[in-house]
């Protein structure tokens, strides 16, 4: 399988600071896939979402994507293939309504604009706003405007979508229409990688694949029944284990035999129940 | 918060709400000139004053914008006539019409004519541009605006981006009101008093509110522009556009109807023909 993303060494220190925001960090993310970068404050994931994005460069080790090692000159031609979503819903708001800001991504991608409205239509029922093409952002929900800005997202088609702390700012209703559109989005489209940076370790849970990241170092990697094994571990850097996968590790030593496809609280409340 | 309410787009179906805003805005700058004009007489002023008054008010009409609550947010402007009107007393006078006299003062009319007449140019000018912000959507302003810089474009002016920046600034307002809320409210819940105390306490309060207000317009402005980056903004590069004006054929005839009223005005400017003395009304 291709891989979409592969850092290798990298590090990278702020201007002025004598300790490295990351340090020696390798992983490689295949294509198809749904990650999530965890970490506490200042573990470095933030500064490693800017690095991939290209927003900061990097001054040792390689960033490559999409296959192509990422420098200043393939940058804007990368860029289009890829989306990143962030924290605060408002401040990536473009537009003055939900339509120009979808429109916004396609205006810069040059599409005709007799094919806009189409598109536009297209995208906002894909995360479900197509009742709100004309509201205003000030008149919308967090939740609401982090839908708009994965739908601005999905205007530029692209191939790898990274979510920066996206869903931190949400109520539990906000998150969970964001990772349902994500998988609704992923089911769409196979070949579709996300990367989800995140201190939510519930949605980390539902990742093929976790990073465990501490002061720019990465200490966990796997997938997440295996990564919240490590309670120790988790617990040094003040991570919790989601609570679903620490229950069903609980029954486990207490002789319970949980089957592996329990992902869910209903699944396993219905097989408790049998 | 009175004062931004006023000419503040409202939404409705509106025949001047369909029109293209660059032919609104060609209409506002035309007819400000047309009332600015100098006119030889008093009377032809306030002719042109008039016909241009009662245009306005069939236009709030059609617009659906009430004349009475347009008069309440002009109220400022009742302390302004009052001044002028002072100003214009002392002022030398022009004509012999002597009204009355406050004691020894003697007071001509031609003060009240000349304050008068600045009062209904200003209004006309104030109910005029109201007119074109209630109904035109401060975006397609901003479109039209651009179209506008259209010629400094070919000497390399960048309108497109100024028009970005305009529309930007439009679109963090209601934003930016929100964070004054916000700050507001957590100042004062650390003992900052916003409405009494002496000037300087005032001053020390607004302060409170400023600092923190800059701060996060630079974080948010900040986040912006990666945002923007991120989905392939190139201030430079080409892009298409969304919104498209459409110059219609009742554009055309509203330009045409207003142009005839400006080359009217032009005609009774420039010639100091006086139609009153057609009627045999002596005139000052």
């Amino acid at each position: 399988m291709k891989n979409v993303l592969e850092v290798k060494n990298l590090s990278y220190t702020y201007q002025g600071e004598s300790v490295e925001a990351i340090h020696d960090l390798s992983f490689s993310i295949p294509e198809g896939s749904y990650v999530a970068i965890v970490g506490h404050n200042g573990s470095g994931k933030s500064t490693l979402a800017k690095i991939i994005s290209g927003l900061m460069l990097a001054k040792n080790g390689t960033i490559t994507v999409f296959g192509e090692e990422l420098n200043k000159e393939n940058l804007s031609s990368i860029r289009r293939r890829m989306g990143l979503v962030f924290q605060n819903p408002d401040n990536q708001f473009v537009g003055a309504s939900v339509r120009d800001d979808i429109a916004f991504g396609l205006e810069n991608r040059e599409v005709p604009s007799g094919e806009m409205d189409s598109l536009i239509n297209e995208f906002a029922s894909k995360v479900s706003m197509e009742r709100y093409l004309d509201s205003a952002p000030e008149n919308l929900s967090g939740g609401q405007k982090q839908r708009v800005a994965i739908a601005g997202v999905l205007a530029m088609k692209p191939d790898l979508i990274i979510y920066d702390e996206a869903t931190s700012m949400l109520d539990p209703i906000g998150k969970k229409e964001i990772l349902d559109i994500t998988f609704g989005l992923k089911k769409d489209n196979p070949t579709l990688s996300v990367i989800s940076i995140t201190h939510d370790i519930e949605e980390a849970s539902r990742a093929d694949y976790v990073l465990v990241l501490n002061k720019g170092k990465l200490i966990l990697e796997g997938k997440p029944s295996e990564v919240f094994k490590e309670k120790d571990k988790l617990q040094s850097i003040h991570l919790d284990a989601p609570f679903l996968l620490s229950l069903i590790s609980s029954l486990k030593e207490e002789g319970v035999d949980v089957p592996e496809d329990v992902d869910t609280l209903e699944k396993l409340e219905d097989f408790l129940c049998q | 918060m009175a004062s931004i309410t006023l000419g503040r787009y409202v939404p409705y179906k509106s025949f001047l709400h369909k029109m293209d805003p660059r032919a609104k805005i060609f209409a506002l700058i035309i007819l400000m000139v047309a009332i600015f004009l100098p006119y030889e007489t008093y009377a032809v002023s306030f002719l042109v004053g008039g016909i241009i008054f009662v245009l306005t008010i069939v236009l709030l009409w059609i617009a659906h914008m009430s004349f009475l609550n347009l008069l309440k947010s002009l109220s400022a402007l009742w302390i302004m006539m009052v001044f002028l009107l002072l100003i214009y007393m002392i002022a030398p006078r022009t004509t012999d019409f002597y009204a009355f006299s406050i004691g020894s003062w003697k007071i001509y009319w031609d003060s009240f004519i000349e304050a008068g007449r600045i009062i209904l140019r200003l209004v006309l000018m104030v109910m005029i541009s109201m007119i074109l912000t209630s109904t035109t959507k401060p975006l397609d302003l901003t479109d039209a605006f651009e179209w506008y810089l259209f010629p400094l474009k070919l000497i390399g002016f960048p309108s497109h981006i100024i028009a970005m920046i305009i529309t930007l600034a439009l679109r963090f307002i209601p934003t930016i009101l929100d964070d004054v809320q916000r700050i507001m409210k957590a100042q004062t819940s650390r003992g900052v008093d916003f409405e009494k105390g002496s000037l300087i306490a005032k001053i020390k309060a607004i302060i409170s509110l400023i600092i923190p207000l800059f701060v996060s317009a630079f974080v948010r402005s900040d986040e912006l522009a990666n945002a923007m980056e991120c989905r392939g903004y190139d201030p430079n590069a080409k892009r298409t556009k969304y919104r498209k004006l459409h110059f219609r054929w009742w554009d055309l005839f509203e330009t045409f109807i207003v142009l005839l009223v400006f080359g009217g005005c032009l005609y009774l400017s420039i010639s100091g023909f006086n139609p009153f003395n057609l009627l045999g009304i002596a005139t000052i």
